[in-house]
């Protein structure tokens, strides 16, 4: 039986001829889009040299969830910890809003498991949590948790006031009244080493900066540190990535030649839309459980996935390995804040990420030298 | 194919060479001339130009999480940022992986040490490296503020142990050697502690930064790793306790080699009415008089720079004086660091004092083996500054001008003026080349003496030495002309070189258990499996010395 790894317009084809009908529609495309993204280092390595050989716009499909990290981080600065460090040093954690604890299950299980065991003040105790947001949230089953009720929209305001208590000046009526933020302002300022876990998707950019302004307050006086968790942590490894190799953390364009920044127009969402620039996407669906099973994209499609089922929403598709399952690969892990190498499950037929994309960009040198 | 680079002037130190010759490259590798009347393939007229190795940077902050964060924290000096790029120097730095490899090779450098990887950052700065074309890399591993080695000192455990724990360090993240920034530094500041001195003791450990230092130099030696411990001390940029700090740490070098990073941070007294004085003199005469011990400068050169370092404590406090007003500062594992941006300004006593204070030490230090090339990129400046600091180096008349242009009371408080000393050629080539190979232990380069490695930089001599240093006429990277006139003109990728001590098979498992309880993570992802990097061949092994 022939299995199908290439798609014309939802009809099984070569992988050859699948290939010369992408180049086909790259080459008639006015501003083409690479996105998705979701693929390891090497897939990402060929997915940005593709785009910056075609002039194309970049971005990740899940940028949205680390901007609102990004833009404070870079504007204002932040504290910034690593998970493993937290798990051994803190002896505080406040958990903030009602997406963390979802998000960040397994960040913040690494500190609900252990308890801290280095530094002179840090370690006697047991570690003891705050979480502060809606009660109906999901809350990890720590021994230690002292719950504040609050809706996730009044919690920035809330911090501001704790902010204001800790530096001595009156607050004024708020959402949970002087009492509840002097016990918030007296559990973070108290800690040895306070551990602030949020998304910072829940917060948008301006309550993550109250958030980092928080924690630079307490380290005047004690210490503190930050973990911000993503629902897709991926999208922060390919922020960093396109960081090193083009300067910006994704939301770029190549379009005049060297790399542009600009956050808003190169928004994957504003692209796949119809409502930017790009008149042809090429999307890199191949990680495990991230495929979606259609496209929403209001434009033309090239698509590399993992999941065949999905192949009929685009213009040309291919079937490609997953990496880390099928194939090994280097990935983006929440839990040590970095890279890891993972070795493949099984070993996979299918073509990887980088060996479509590579040639895909073969294919567009060669007619390029042709037509010179 | 055998290259002929005809009649150059080849300056050659390590090799005792200072000569108009040929020289014949083949395979990648400087050959003898052929016996036989054998008729190069190919020549590269050389004629009236100067000849050298390719150079080699021994400490630069080019790849990995923190500099990464470098990047991320400063976009508005990305070329591209801005509709008109403004002219400071880090507008024109390599701030990508890319333009990094570039820009050091049409300077002819051909390979350059990331000196400041953490153990849990070592994959993320070996893909960084593996994106870094034309010149080969290296690194080395941050150790001195981790859990396992201060637990293992306060345990009293073997030297033999110690070793092993290191042996598997260097060896899981490929690297060249080992660092130790601001020992025990940065693990009492997570307890709060603000000020640390060589004989403080970390808390909860009893650990003294002096102890650290000693049980990794010890270490370092018996595992005849060739580079020494690479010593980042305490106290960087306090006035007096920096220079205190680094007299110690100097003195306890007792008889066996230790390098001392960026010295230039640590020259600082308190004398005079801004209580900020140059200390350079005597910080020179100490390490010409302390044989073991070599030393890079970190040299400052004025403008909009940024500062990356693992030494959180100082990070945490410089943060106050960072412009634009923004930092970040990490507590990860061990040594955590922090990325602050800084613009050294000219009209500033301080910043000004720095200058030449990191121009009094390379001018004072004697022994132009001893004193390496460096800027601490980019924590004094940017790499691409060096040009400027050869011609400072090599033309007191440069020297001049400069000092003209800073603030009097600045002049009054530098022996600068007064020292005659410019660098020669030779000395250029010793302290960019031979030196720096020997302190690496990679024999295969750093000269041009039969079966090394091709790499080589031609030089246009001009009176102007920065614009003769700042575009070489040709490089060559393992035997391929990759620079013609300043500009590449051939991408390849380099290697990393990498030292590989066989682990001990007890400490291994031990690691695989405290990685595993201690910190919820897998030992095998402090490892950089070849694979990973997907490149062909990206890593060179050195010997240790047996
Ligand atoms: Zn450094």
């Amino acid at each position: 039986m022939r299995v199908d790894t290439a798609w014309i317009d939802g009809q099984p084809a070569t992988p050859e001829a699948a290939l010369r009908a992408a180049a086909d529609l790259l080459d008639s495309s006015r501003q083409p889009f690479v996105g998705g993204l979701r693929t390891d280092v090497i897939g990402l390595r060929s997915a940005l040299s593709l785009a910056r050989r075609i002039g194309a716009i970049v971005d990740h499909a899940g940028s949205a969830a680390v901007y609102p990290f990004i833009v404070p981080a870079r504007e204002s600065g932040a504290f910034l910890a690593a998970p493993a460090e937290m798990r051994r040093r803190a002896d505080r954690v406040l958990i903030l809003g009602n997406a963390a604890a979802r998000t960040g299950a397994d960040v913040i299980r690494m500190l609900t498991d252990a308890e801290p065991d280095l530094g002179a003040a840090t370690r006697a105790g047991k570690r003891r949590f705050m979480t502060l947001g809606s009660k109906n949230a999901t809350w990890p089953g720590a021994q230690e948790t002292a719950h504040v009720d609050c809706a996730s929209e009044e919690i920035v305001d809330v911090l501001g006031m704790v902010r204001a208590t800790l530096a001595g000046r009156r607050t004024g009526e708020g959402a949970l009244g002087e009492e509840t933020v002097a016990t918030i302002a007296s559990f973070v300022a108290e800690a040895s080493f306070c551990c602030v876990v949020f998304s910072p998707a829940e917060f948008g950019e301006l309550g993550t900066e109250q958030i980092f302004g928080l924690v630079a307050d307490l380290n005047e006086t004690t210490r503190a540190s930050t973990l911000p968790v993503f629902a897709e942590a991926d999208a922060m490894g390919a922020a960093l990535q396109a960081t090193w190799t083009a300067g910006f953390p994704l939301r770029l364009s190549f379009g005049r030649g060297a790399a542009e920044h600009d956050a808003a127009l190169n928004a994957s969402e504003r692209q796949l839309s119809g409502a930017g620039e790009a008149d042809l996407a090429v999307l890199v669906e191949a990680l495990a459980g991230a495929s979606p099973a259609t496209l929403e994209a209001a434009i033309p499609a090239i698509l590399l996935t993992a999941d065949p089922a999905s192949a009929g929403s685009a213009k040309v598709a291919f079937h490609v390995a997953t990496a880390g399952r099928d194939q090994d690969g280097v990935l983006y892990d929440p839990r040590f804040g970095g890279f890891i190498a993972k070795t493949a499950q099984t070993k996979s037929e299918l073509p990887s990420v980088a060996a479509i994309l590579d040639a895909l960009a073969e294919q567009i040198g060669e007619r390029a030298r042709d037509a010179a | 194919m055998l290259t002929r680079l005809s009649g150059g002037h080849v300056v050659d130190p390590a090799n005792g060479r200072d000569e108009v010759a040929d020289l014949y490259v083949e395979d990648g590798l400087v050959v003898d001339p052929p016996a036989n009347g054998r008729v190069a393939d190919e020549t590269i007229d050389c004629t009236g130009l100067v000849v050298m190795a390719g150079a080699i940077d021994i400490h630069s902050h080019i790849a990995g999480g923190h500099v990464n964060t470098a990047r991320l924290l400063l976009p508005e000096w990305h070329r591209a940022f801005q509709a008109r790029p403004g002219e400071t120097a880090l507008s024109k730095v390599g701030w990508t992986t890319e333009e990094t490899g570039l820009l050091y090779a049409e300077m002819g450098f051909t390979t350059v040490v990331e000196p400041a990887m953490a153990p849990s950052s070592a994959l993320h700065a070996h893909l960084e490296l593996a994106d870094t074309p034309i010149i080969d890399k290296a690194t080395l591993v941050v150790l001195g503020n981790d859990d396992m080695l201060m637990s293992m000192i306060r345990e009293g455990e073997s030297e033999g142990a110690i070793a092993d724990y290191v042996a598997w360090t260097v060896s899981a993240s490929r690297a060249l050697g080992v660092k130790c920034i601001n020992a025990g530094g940065s693990a009492a500041f997570k307890e709060n502690v603000r000020k640390f001195d060589f004989d403080d003791v970390v808390p909860d450990y009893g650990v003294s930064s002096r102890q650290i230092v000693k049980a990794l130099q010890t270490a370092v030696t018996s595992l005849g790793i060739p580079h020494p411990l690479h010593v980042h001390c305490n106290n960087l940029g306090v006035p007096g306790a920096s220079s205190d700090s680094i007299e110690a740490t100097i003195r306890a070098a007792e008889g066996s080699p230790l390098h001392l990073a960026h010295i230039q941070f640590y020259g600082y007294g308190t004398e005079g009415k801004r209580r900020f004085s140059s200390r350079g003199q005597k910080l020179a005469e100490l390490v010409n008089s302390t044989p073991e011990v070599t030393v890079d400068i970190g040299q400052v050169m004025f403008g909009q720079t940024v500062t990356i370092s693992s030494d959180e404590l100082r990070q945490f406090a410089g943060s106050k004086q960072a412009s634009p007003k923004k930092s970040i500062i990490f507590d990860h594992e061990a040594n955590g660091g922090g990325v602050v941006p800084m613009n050294y300004k000219q009209k500033s006593y301080f910043n000004a004092l720095q200058w030449a204070i990191g121009l009094e030490l390379f001018l004072l230090i004697e022994d132009p083996s001893r004193v390496f090339f460096t800027t601490d990129h980019p924590n004094g400046a940017p790499f691409t500054t060096y040009p400027d600091i050869f011609a400072l180096l090599m033309d007191r008349s440069v020297r001049a001008k400069w000092l003209e242009a800073l603030p009097k009371s600045v002049v009054k408080m530098t022996s600068l003026p007064e020292i005659e000393r410019e660098y020669t050629l030779t000395e250029i080539a010793t302290m960019t080349r031979a030196s720096p190979a020997r302190l690496l232990g990679t024999s295969d380069r750093g000269h041009l003496g039969t079966g090394a490695v091709a790499d080589v930089a031609v030089y246009r001599p001009d009176a102007d030495k920065a614009k003769m240093f700042g575009k070489a006429a040709y490089v060559l990277k393992d035997g391929e002309l990759v620079v013609k006139d300043g500009q590449v003109v051939k991408r390849k990728f380099g290697r990393a070189l990498t030292l590989r001590p066989e682990p001990d098979k007890a400490m291994k498992t031990r690691l695989d258990r405290y990685f595993d309880d201690k910190y919820g993570l897998s030992a095998r992802w402090f490892e950089v499996p070849e694979g990973a990097l997907g490149r062909d061949e990206p890593f060179k092994v050195v010997p240790c010395r047996a």
